[in-house]
């Protein structure tokens, strides 16, 4: 049963060519319909991202599958084959099992580790169930990534400390205030990272934002956007007794904040801890205000050396993450290796053989009692009712091998007479883990 | 007689959490902290009900000899740690208390089985109150003094900028500071209830309630110090540094007084 992914991602694609096709694709569902008329695809998931196009798909049929799936996307993104080809990446069987794991669990990302991808895989995947275009292997395949994804998220530390200056801003005014629930936010100046940081600010809880500005519109301009307070750059002394966490990023020359400025404000707001973010280039708070005691100043080399730091730590954590990934890739083959006909019709004889067994087992007190050739009889006869029961099964099933619907079959036989219960003893790893967690909602 | 077993139980369950609490540092967990907070709390109610059982059987407040001391002051750490974890979220101070609660409860078994002969003038109410008071006193001072390091050790990787890695572990700056000041006030108040208790008695078994003792005059260096630091925070405003610093001082002297002086000096505070 032929696995493949098809996909170009923001390492293989030019920005130009992803938006191309994402803008095409923004509509799930056309490029569903679209997708599911493909005569040899019997099962499909497409994910559409900013970074990402992916098209996962169990096809009856590898070669001509893979080249009319292509051909889908050519069209579909009105992209010449040129164009495309050098950009699209394909994967078979453990490959895009694998790929997919490493999307799932963010390890294929831009920003390594960021959250908002698992979301979308998984809206990708309520958009297959929907179209009725996710069947046995998509639907495994699918929370077995979900598991992994969740599995690297707890055990690695690939998703903790931020990795953005403005995140980093967020940690340590945690680091130093605790909560920020009711805290004050003064931004002085404007600018992109600036607002970014008070916007994730606020979202962790911050209070209220005061802007304060050289030219009053801006301010006012911006503190609608943050339902904030405008302010006049003269009263930025005034303000600063206010504040809890101050984030500076104006084009001015000199120093905005000085050292004197800070010590009276620090005097008027009674020593509570003040945290001052300095982003500008050149810089607006002398840096003799972060000397004094209760005062915290980090410039934008600060919040960068941590970024670098926590950046540099993902790494490390991305290797641990591989290895879960290709544990839990072994783990899938092994799934989907049970799913073949032969190896199911031996398990099928095999449970019959114990049942047989231990019926006997359980009978011996009366069977030790006949004689020798009756009891041959009565084994016999076992054996034969036996046999003419799973004749029927086996037939089928080995018929039904040639042609198209044997997963459905050999799942059917398999959950039926809980054969994969029965394998359990034997396998190294853990089939008892997986049937717990699937009763979790993932 | 079930107190010995009672007491075991308790320090077996210090142990625990003492462990828990180490490996949720090296395994990075939280879960793992959470549990040993628990094992914490079972330990604290085990020791407190070793306390009351004890308290009936000897039929005066258990806090007289130094073994039962050290017990005591075991349990109010114990317990001022517990009240403060669920104030604020500084569950990384648990791994200092456990292990220190464990230790003190070590020491005090090594004197705890035996039967105690009670010198006679320390018979009465007012030497228990003066112990169990100055002992939740100190104890709370400890922790007050405990989460004044700590802060020191943020501030400065705050400041360092590159420990950044390192400070991941402690408290936020703000919640160090509450502990300090909440535990400085309340040990502050069952100190100095400690000391009067204990006058009361010097002036009815010794005739006068002070007499320029060494132990006396260290304890009551360190009150003052208390007093300055109190002052300081409540009038002038100080917090943080300053505080935590000062904080750290005057438990020294405090220590001092507590445990060095019967090493240096000749003290009539000594009862053995």
């Amino acid at each position: 049963m032929p696995i493949v992914l098809i996909g170009m991602n923001h390492k293989t694609a030019p920005v130009e060519i992803r938006e191309r096709l994402a803008l095409s694709c923004d509509d799930p569902s056309r490029a569903m319909t679209g997708i599911r008329d493909l005569p040899p695809l019997r099962e499909v998931l497409y994910l559409s991202t900013c970074n990402r196009v992916e098209v996962l798909a169990h096809l009856a049929d590898e070669t001509r599958g893979i080249d009319d799936l292509k051909a889908f996307i050519f069209s579909h993104g009105n992209l010449s084959k040129e164009e495309l080809e050098t950009c699209l990446y394909v994967y078979r069987g453990d490959m895009a099992v694998r790929h997919l794991f490493r999307v799932a669990s963010s390890l294929d990302s831009m920003v390594m580790g960021e959250p908002q991808i698992l979301g979308q895989v998984k809206e990708a995947y309520r958009q297959s169930v929907a179209h009725k275009v996710s069947g046995l292997l998509i639907n495994k395949l699918l929370h077995h990534a979900f598991r992994v994804a969740k599995r690297v998220r707890t055990e690695t530390a690939i998703a903790s400390n931020a990795v953005s200056v403005s995140y980093a801003a967020v940690e340590l005014s945690k680091k130093i205030f605790s909560r920020l629930d009711g805290k004050t936010v003064l931004l002085v100046g404007a600018g992109e990272m600036s607002e970014l940081a008070a916007r994730h600010l606020l979202k962790n809880g911050a209070g209220r934002i005061i802007v304060v500005n050289r030219t009053l519109e801006n301010a006012v301009r911006l503190a609608e956007d943050f339902q904030g307070i405008p302010a006049g750059f003269d009263s930025l002394e005034e303000r600063l007794k206010e504040a809890d966490i101050v984030i500076s990023s104006t084009g001015s020359p000199g120093f905005v904040i000085t050292a004197d400025m800070a010590r009276r404000a620090l005097w008027r707001r009674k020593n509570r801890l003040l945290f001052l973010i300095d982003i500008a280039v050149p810089r607006d708070i002398d840096p003799a205000a972060g000397e004094i005691d209760n005062i915290y100043l980090y410039n934008i080399d600060h919040l960068q050396e941590i970024v670098d730091e926590n950046v540099q730590n993902r790494m490390r954590e991305a290797e641990k993450a591989e290895r879960i990934v290709e544990e839990e890739v072994a783990r899938f083959a092994e799934w989907k290796n049970t799913l073949e006909v032969v190896p199911t019709i031996r398990s099928l004889k095999d449970r019959a053989d114990g049942i047989i067994l231990g019926e006997m087992e359980k009978s011996l007190s009366w069977i030790r009692d006949l004689r020798e050739e009756d009891r041959t009889r009565v084994e016999i006869l076992v054996h034969s009712v036996v046999n003419k029961l799973l004749h029927e099964p086996v037939t089928s099933l080995k018929e039904v091998s040639q042609n198209d619907g044997i997963l459905a079959y050999v799942a059917a036989v398999r959950e039926l007479f809980r054969l994969d219960g029965l394998e359990k003893k034997g396998r190294p790893w853990g089939k008892e883990k997986e049937s717990e967690e699937k009763e979790k909602p993932s | 007689m079930m107190e010995p077993w009672i007491f075991k139980t308790a320090l077996f369950a210090y142990l625990l959490s003492t462990g828990g609490y180490l490996a949720s540092i090296l395994v990075r967990r939280v879960f793992v902290a959470r549990v040993s907070t628990w094992i914490l709390l079972a330990a604290f109610s085990v020791h407190t009900l070793f306390i009351i059982v004890r308290w009936r059987t000897t039929g005066y407040g258990p806090v007289v000899s130094i073994y039962e001391s050290l017990s005591f002051l075991a349990w109010a750490v114990c317990g001022g740690y517990l009240i403060f974890q669920t104030m604020t979220k500084t569950r990384v101070l648990g791994a200092f208390v456990a292990p220190l609660c464990f230790l003190l409860m070590m020491l005090a078994a090594m004197g705890l089985t035996g039967e105690n002969i009670v010198p006679d003038i320390l018979r009465g109410y007012w030497v228990p109150a003066h112990v169990f008071f100055t002992l939740t006193g100190e104890a709370l001072l400890a922790l007050a003094c405990l989460a004044g390091a700590m802060y020191l050790i943020q501030d400065h990787a705050l400041r360092a900028k590159k420990a950044f890695r390192f400070s991941r572990y402690l408290p936020p700056l703000r919640d160090l500071d509450r502990i300090n000041h909440l535990s400085l006030l309340w040990g502050f108040v069952f100190f100095t209830a400690g000391i009067l208790a204990g006058a009361v008695w010097a002036g009815t078994v010794w005739g006068k309630p002070w007499q320029w003792d060494p132990k006396q005059v260290f304890t009551f260096l360190s009150w003052i110090l208390y007093v300055l630091l109190i002052h300081q925070r409540l009038a002038i405003g100080w917090k943080g540094r300053k505080a935590a610093f000062l904080s750290i001082l005057a438990f020294a002297v405090l220590l001092f007084s507590l445990a060095g002086v019967h090493a240096f000096f000749t003290t009539i505070h000594d009862f053995s």
